[in-house]
């Protein structure tokens, strides 16, 4: 017993500061990658869209650009582009209105709750469709069957018009109820959709540009 | 449970006698969560159910805040449970920590009502700061968050400082460590931001530290204290465990978060980190699964060595629910996490019922499973029997929530399977592939076995509640008689 | 291909080192546990030292 050697795996010493250790280090990691990564997700600059600086977050006014989502051939998966200019609800916003309205949009998103049916970013309750690219969503695009019918000739007023009054336009068995959302605010919900499908996730959801493609040659997935 | 805190056991220890005014809080909320729980499911099936007049997204909301609450009340009463055994002492500012608790439960009743009564308001910031912040988990208000910050400072003060008086054992050290962090996390949580990334980013901060990295840690360091105090293990061997289990959790679980970024906007190294990191949190858990399966079948078997019969366990339906988070722990957040950990397969997994499946039987196998034998070891410490054995009820119990869940587990997994398939992969995720998903029959089916084993759950809380209010005085009663009757035989 | 040319969108740092066979976590990883060993050794010494006074 004596002659034998003290054994390290049974002290409690050495887990102690390996713990400790561990922790620690991995810690200060976390840290210095969130420092790296949430500089590259601060929101760009109207300057940086006029010179075509892709930034993974780009800046509010993003609203006045058309939006694509296209498969990258060296990134392997979809990315979103920003295309030529397009008016939004008729107009072109200036920086500082553009960014109010993406305020109240972020607001209302939050003040109605959406998350609790929705996903945004694939996060949130799995009662209702994904939000994260429902702006390129064929569905409400000319001639699909969302703006067909409200009625309306453009994207953002379909969008609009449907978040004013969900139940008059059932889609489905399950509903959108009523949320009481005022025109300004349904306008700054669809400013935040449309950002949101600007955003570089990597290519989450894959394969939806393929949708749009079939879209196009005039298929559709109803069964 | 409702006359424990009057028995004569408490005398000694308003510690302990808070700890069971947590604990009562949390089964009450945690039937809560069960009924909104109940509704959400209904609503999956019937769509009409209270449409307009309490909609999925309030009955939801309630459901995972009613979860969050109740386990954080539970965690809170187990602290001041164990904390007098563990120091020595007895909690040093005890009066201030019960006028937290009533400030608490205000907070959370009138935060409660407001979510059932006011549910949305317009898009300002009072809305957020009044009404409800909208976002997953974290919905409490700001107002409340506020409150929540303070009475957890409260509470952080009273562990530290009788800590800091007391004896200083290695689960201890533990905790206090622990809890600095967890507190510490909330405050990620409590901005607003335009940017849906960052505030995605910072969201995924609480959410994820606190589940899979402290919360895990302090599973670990009452699944201790459980073993000491209910087989008699060895402190020596447990607290080496314990250091071990902190090295992986944290190992892992830290860097663990990059599963989390893969696809809110974060740059794509993301996925080799979250990937490979969050791919070894299951490894702790094994550790926590052997550890406590090998610790009672070494003091059973010396126990028995010795010519003693029955369990080890002085308390049987308690030790049941330790060993049941054993299991829960390693297949609910280690295996139905793993399942979709990898990006390649997360890209397809990412906000379907996959999720909703590891969800389920991950809160309930590491978390809820550990926090009520914590509430059985309150109960007999309470009533101050010394040997607590099963009832009917407490069996019932226990096989109807476990069957329950998993039964709900697979329902959602089944459902999730589906949704992949075919809202995912083959009609790329927009508006109409998620309702040609939802329609399928797989899908439907599924979530009509969910809400049908959501039943069985609520029916075994319903055998649970009725056990913890008749157990203790039901023993308690059974071991006098005993005692008078040996007395009166010499 | 074993190495990959960078695809993030910004270079950084962890994007470079993002771009062959798992180099980015072997880094992580060998930051992590590689001082576990120094701690293993001095701990090792401390035990022996303190059976060699008993």
């Amino acid at each position: 017993m004596s002659n034998k050697k003290a054994s390290v795996w049974t002290s409690i010493p050495f887990w102690r500061r390996s713990a400790a250790w561990v922790t620690g280090v991995a810690s200060v990691l976390l840290i210095w990658l969130t420092f790296d990564s949430i500089s590259q997700i601060n929101m760009g600059t109207e300057s940086d869209l006029k010179n075509g600086i892709d930034k993974r977050v780009p800046a509010a006014t993003v609203i006045n650009y058309k939006i694509g989502y296209a498969m990258d051939a060296k990134r392997g998966h979809e990315v979103p582009t920003i295309g030529e200019k397009q008016l939004f609800f008729g107009k072109e916003w200036n920086e500082e209105d553009a960014k109010n309205l993406l305020h109240l949009g972020k607001l209302t998103s939050q003040s109605k709750n959406c998350m609790n049916c929705h996903t945004l970013l694939g996060n949130g309750a799995y009662y209702a469709p994904d939000l994260t690219k429902a702006w390129l969503d064929p569905a409400w695009k000319d001639g699909g069957p969302m703006q067909g019918m409200t009625g309306k000739n453009s994207v953002e007023e379909a969008i609009s018009e449907f978040l004013q009054h969900p139940s008059q336009y059932p889609t489905h068995a399950r509903m959108m109820p009523d949320l009481k959302i005022t025109k300004e605010e349904s306008m700054g919900l669809v400013a935040f959709l449309k950002h949101m499908s600007s955003i570089d996730t990597n290519g989450f959801p894959r394969n939806f540009s393929k949708t749009d493609e079939q879209f196009k040659r005039g298929g559709s997935n109803a069964h | 449970m409702l006359t424990s805190i009057k028995k004569n056991s408490f005398e000694n220890s308003e510690s302990k006698k808070l700890a069971m005014m947590y604990f009562r809080v949390a089964i009450v909320l945690f039937g809560a969560q069960l009924l909104m729980g109940l509704i959400a499911a209904i609503q999956f099936i019937f769509p009409g159910f209270l449409f307009e007049i309490f909609d999925f997204s309030v009955a939801r909301m309630v459901h995972i805040e009613a979860l969050v609450v109740w386990m954080l009340y539970a965690m809170i009463g187990s602290v001041y449970f164990l904390m007098p055994d563990e120091t020595g002492i007895e909690t040093v500012g005890i009066k201030i920590a019960k006028l937290a608790f009533w400030v608490l439960t205000a907070a959370v009743t009138i935060v409660v009502l407001v979510f059932i009564l006011v549910q949305i308001g317009p898009g300002t910031i009072n809305s957020i700061w009044f009404i409800n912040e909208g976002r997953e988990y974290l919905e409490a208000p700001r107002w409340a968050d506020i409150g929540i910050v303070v009475v957890i400072l409260i509470f952080y003060w009273n562990v530290f400082s009788t800590y800091s008086k007391g004896k200083k054992t290695g689960i201890m050290t533990v905790l206090v460590a622990d809890l600095m962090a967890l507190a510490g996390l909330y405050l990620a949580g409590m901005f607003f931001t335009d940017n849906i990334s960052i505030d995605q980013y910072w969201w995924w901060w609480v959410i994820h530290l606190w589940v899979e990295a402290t919360w895990e840690v302090f599973v670990g360091a009452l699944a201790a204290y459980a073993l000491i105090r209910l087989i008699g293990a060895k402190r020596e061997v447990v607290e080496m465990w314990l250091w071990i289990e902190v090295l992986m959790l944290f190992g892992s679980g830290i860097l663990g978060l990059g599963h989390h970024y893969f696809w809110i906007g974060t740059p794509e190294y993301w996925w080799e980190i979250g990937a490979l990191f969050s791919a070894l949190e299951p490894v702790p858990l094994v550790a926590m699964f052997v550890h406590v399966l090998y610790d009672w079948g070494k003091e059973q078997g010396a126990a028995q060595a010795e010519g003693k019969e029955g369990s080890v366990a002085k308390n049987i339906p308690a030790m049941t629910w330790i060993v049941l988070n054993a299991f829960g722990n390693f297949l609910g957040a280690g295996i139905w996490g793993f399942f979709h950990t990898l990006p390649q397969v997360n890209i397809y997994t990412h906000g379907t019922q996959f999720t909703a499946a590891h969800g389920h039987l991950s809160f309930f196998g590491a978390y809820a499973t550990i926090l009520i034998g914590m509430m059985y070891i309150g109960l007999q410490y309470a009533y101050g029997i010394e040997r607590m054995t099963s009832t009917f009820r407490s069996k019932m119990a226990v096989f109807l929530i476990s069957f329950g869940v998993m039964g709900m587990t697979i329902a959602l997994t089944i459902a999730g399977y589906e949704q992949v398939l075919i809202e995912r992969a083959e009609l790329g995720a927009t508006w109409n592939a998620y309702f040609v998903a939802q329609d399928m029959p797989w899908y439907v089916q599924a979530q009509i076995w969910r809400s049908i084993m959501g039943v069985v759950t609520f029916i075994g809380f319903v055998y649970l509640v009725w056990d913890m209010l008749t157990i203790g005085k039901e023993q308690y009663r059974e071991e006098a008689y005993i005692v008078e009757r040996a007395a009166t035989a010499v | 291909m074993l190495f990959e040319s960078m695809t993030d969108v910004v270079p950084s740092f962890f994007a470079w080192l993002n771009q062959g066979p798992l180099t980015l976590t072997i880094f992580l990883h060998t930051v992590i546990i590689l001082p576990m060993f120094w701690i293993y050794a001095s701990e090792k010494k401390k035990l022996n030292k303190e059976k060699g006074l008993d």
